[in-house]
């Protein structure tokens, strides 16, 4: 009896997963995947994340389900009364609890695809057979927003250009040459198209506003520009390769991140001396370091409090001394990403005149900012970055303020915005109509020069 | 080509983060673990009375109650200290912050606090009335063997945690997998709870075998009395087989005889633990393995922590 149940059981097992696996065949075809993927153990779910939009959850559940299967695989090789059994059920009961967990985040995830409500996890997590069939055969069930999920994720992750590249602007000695080629990043086993043909070229002495929405890229095109997140492109500052030099040139480019990165329980005198010592060159004496801790205090408005702890300081005055570590070693070109975050209207105002007064001193400067209008005035040029249909950060503009307004048919920057940004975002979704009128308007402008 | 500058390397970086962290000791409460050391150390000695390097049984308990102080403390040095500041670490890497420089100068500050733990435990054990042995097996004096040794056991813990404080993004994870960490370091000692097979072999892996080896040898355990055999037997005393009390017949001839501690001492010999040897060679070996785990786990630090940048943003 007890042989007939085992027996029973094995053979529930294997037909409860060869039904969840035709099931699932049959909702990654509906999900315009590949359906073979059903068969896979491990495999199958992370599939589905895809569909689903929750990659890495997928990735988690694959990553504990693969060892899962090993651990198993390995323990009909051991003797059932080797301690090592004990150690190989610990760890297979751990990976599975886990692989349960993230499962059931890619259940719910695609419960939402199928709009369905979340509940539907808890069956696929008891009797996944069920649902999958049901999902995979009835056509009741069928992807609802697959549209914003897997369409794009297929196209940004295997579509070549799809128009044609900006030319590239002939290479100067002065200013920051911009050329990148792509810059891609690796996600599990596909490889992601994050920036694409990102051609211009920005002289000295300039206030650059970074536009674009939540995902195009701002942060990326930052990070690929001062070298520290490196693309397939050249970039020249003042004609030396940044990706070449960049032991040297990572001291002539400041980088202030969005958030106050500061140790809040440390003085502002000695948040920017220790600073100094970092930037500056070997050999820079002490005094020379006062000198320059509080020539740049007094050019940020720091002049009193140098004393106090940072965690006193206000917000405004946080992002000054964030600032005055990149400024200490007087950077020839100087990123900020978001320097008025948190900021209201008159301090966001004086910190961005700061910010043209160091531009007038030669040095380039490149800000992002999500609330660009009360400051537009102040800009010498503007990037707008936009995220294509497939998904990739794409140069939609590059020129000044007025030349931008007039470009997008839009009277501010904010509505610049709003009009690349995608419809799911809330914006006008016409970001690809922008990114080809502005290669064609480059490539026109390129060929007249010519 | 841009002409070189030369900027402040890996030595003068080391300083300058050794001269913020000592700010931060005294801006950012650090200082509290001094205190808390002595609160710990206070308790533990209470608890543990004057039975430690007296007999076998108090030995044991007692250096097991010291080890654990000294991981206690370790722990929860550094624990916190990178994970806290991750994003800041990785912005001051981008600016040109050296990794070996940073942790270096962590080991560096932390040497010194588990120094000053070392010292205050000592003192805490004087305090409260413990009774040393006078012979030493390396340096010629019993507490500077002593100190090395609850140092070491301090300072690989430390080192340790520093590690896993390097591995974790957040303070939350830290603080979750730490107790683990712990739980792991007692179980497996090997002292308190007999383990056997594979369990047995997972010992070495622990910084509180190491430690209890180190302290019951240099606390020469295996010279000691037993007291436990005595002390159960005694508990039998009224046990009575056919009308005759024979437990109570042997101990009452022990005691008349004045021979309960030739008793006691010869219970010891049965109950040594080659382990616990006292022989310098027995210290050496300890105190290599847990230099081996400091040097392990600092390593393990500067390479943990070269993959900053990899943080999402």
């Amino acid at each position: 009896m007890q042989y007939l149940m085992h027996e029973y059981s094995l053979l529930y097992q294997a037909a409860a997963w060869f039904l969840t696996a035709l099931g699932i065949w049959k909702i990654l075809e509906k999900c315009h995947q590949k359906g073979f993927w059903g068969l896979i153990p491990g495999f199958r779910y992370y599939k589905l994340a895809q569909a689903a939009g929750r990659e890495s959850e997928g990735v988690m559940a694959l990553v504990f389900e693969i060892p899962m299967y090993f651990l198993l695989a390995v323990s009909l090789f051991i003797p059932a009364d080797d301690p090592c059994q004990r150690f190989i059920s610990l760890a297979v009961i751990a990976c599975g609890l886990i692989m349960i967990i993230y499962k059931i985040r890619v259940t719910a995830g695609l419960a939402r695809t199928f709009g369905a409500t979340v509940l539907w996890s808890i069956l696929w997590a008891a009797i996944p057979y069920f649902p999958a069939l049901l999902w995979g055969y009835s056509r009741r069930y069928q992807p609802v927003n697959l549209g914003k999920v897997a369409e794009n994720e297929l196209l940004a992750g295997t579509a070549p250009a799809v128009l044609p590249a900006a030319l590239d602007h002939n290479a100067s000695d002065d200013g920051l040459v911009i050329h990148i080629r792509q810059r891609t990043a690796w996600d599990f086993l596909r490889r992601r198209y994050l920036l694409k043909d990102i051609n211009l070229t920005i002289p000295n002495g300039s206030l650059v506003l970074l536009l674009g929405g939540s995902g195009s890229g701002k942060t990326t095109l930052v990070n690929a520009i001062n070298g520290y997140e490196k693309a397939d492109a050249t970039i020249l500052l003042n004609g030396v390769d940044v990706y070449e030099n960049y032991e040297q040139m990572k001291y002539r480019i400041g980088y202030v991140p969005q958030q106050d990165l500061l140790r809040q329980n440390d003085t502002v005198n000695s948040t920017l001396q220790d600073a100094a010592k970092l930037r500056l060159p070997a050999g820079t004496n002490s005094s020379e370091i006062h000198n320059r801790v509080t020539e740049v205090m007094d050019s940020l408005g720091m002049t009193s409090g140098r004393s106090g702890l940072v965690a006193k300081k206000s917000g405004g005055q946080k992002k000054r001394i964030s600032i005055g570590m990149e400024l200490i070693s007087d950077p020839e070109l100087f990123i900020l990403d978001e320097p008025d975050s948190g900021l209201d209207g008159v301090i966001a105002r004086e910190l961005f005149e700061k910010l043209k007064e160091i531009a007038d001193t030669g040095k380039i400067v490149i800000t992002i900012t999500h609330i660009p209008d009360r400051v537009a005035d102040l800009f010498d040029y503007v990037i707008v970055l936009a995220r294509d249909s497939g998904r990739v950060g794409r140069l939609a503009f590059f020129g000044t303020p007025d030349q931008a307004r007039n470009f997008f048919g839009q009277p501010t920057m904010e509505r610049v915005v709003m009009c690349v940004n995608r419809k799911d975002e809330g914006g006008e979704g016409r970001a690809d109509e922008f990114i080809e009128k502005y290669a064609r308007m480059t490539m026109e402008s390129e060929a007249g020069n010519d | 080509m841009t002409k070189k500058i030369r900027y402040n390397g890996r030595f003068r970086q080391t300083f300058i983060y050794l001269g913020k962290l000592l700010r931060m000791f005294i801006y950012q409460n650090d200082w509290k673990v001094l205190p808390m050391a002595a609160i710990i150390a206070g308790l533990v000695t209470f608890a543990v009375g004057n039975n430690i390097f007296k007999t076998q049984e108090g030995t044991l308990s007692g250096c097991f109650s010291l080890v654990c102080v000294c991981i206690w403390n370790g722990f929860f040095n550094s624990i916190q200290s990178v994970c806290r500041e991750r994003p800041i670490i990785k912005r001051e890497h981008r600016s040109g912050m050296y990794i070996s420089s940073y942790i270096v100068a962590h080991m560096l500050y932390q040497m010194m606090l588990c120094m000053a733990q070392t010292v205050i435990l000592i003192v805490i054990c004087n305090i409260a009335g413990m009774d040393f042995p006078d012979k030493s097996l390396i340096t010629g004096s019993f507490m500077a063997d002593f100190g090395i040794s609850l140092f070491l056991i301090t300072y690989a813990a430390d080192m340790l945690s520093l590690a896993l404080s390097c591995l974790v993004k957040n303070t939350t994870t830290a603080m979750t997998v730490m107790p683990f960490m712990l739980i792991f370091q007692l179980v497996f000692s090997g002292g308190l709870i007999y383990l056997e097979g594979p369990a047995e072999k997972l010992t070495s892996l622990t910084i509180a075998r190491w430690g209890l080896e180190d302290l019951c040898t240099l606390a020469d355990y295996n010279s000691q009395p037993m007291v436990t055999l005595w002390n159960t037997v005694f508990k039998f005393r009224a046990m009575e087989i056919d009308g005759y009390k024979p437990i109570e017949i042997l101990t009452d001839s022990i005691l008349q005889e004045g021979k309960l501690d030739q008793v006691l001492q010869e219970s010891g010999l049965y109950n040594t633990n080659p382990a616990y040897n006292y022989l310098p060679g027995t210290i050496w070996k300890c105190w290599a393995i847990l230099l081996v785990v400091i040097v392990v786990s600092s390593a393990a630090s500067i390479m943990l922590l070269q993959f900053i940048d990899r943080d999402k943003r």
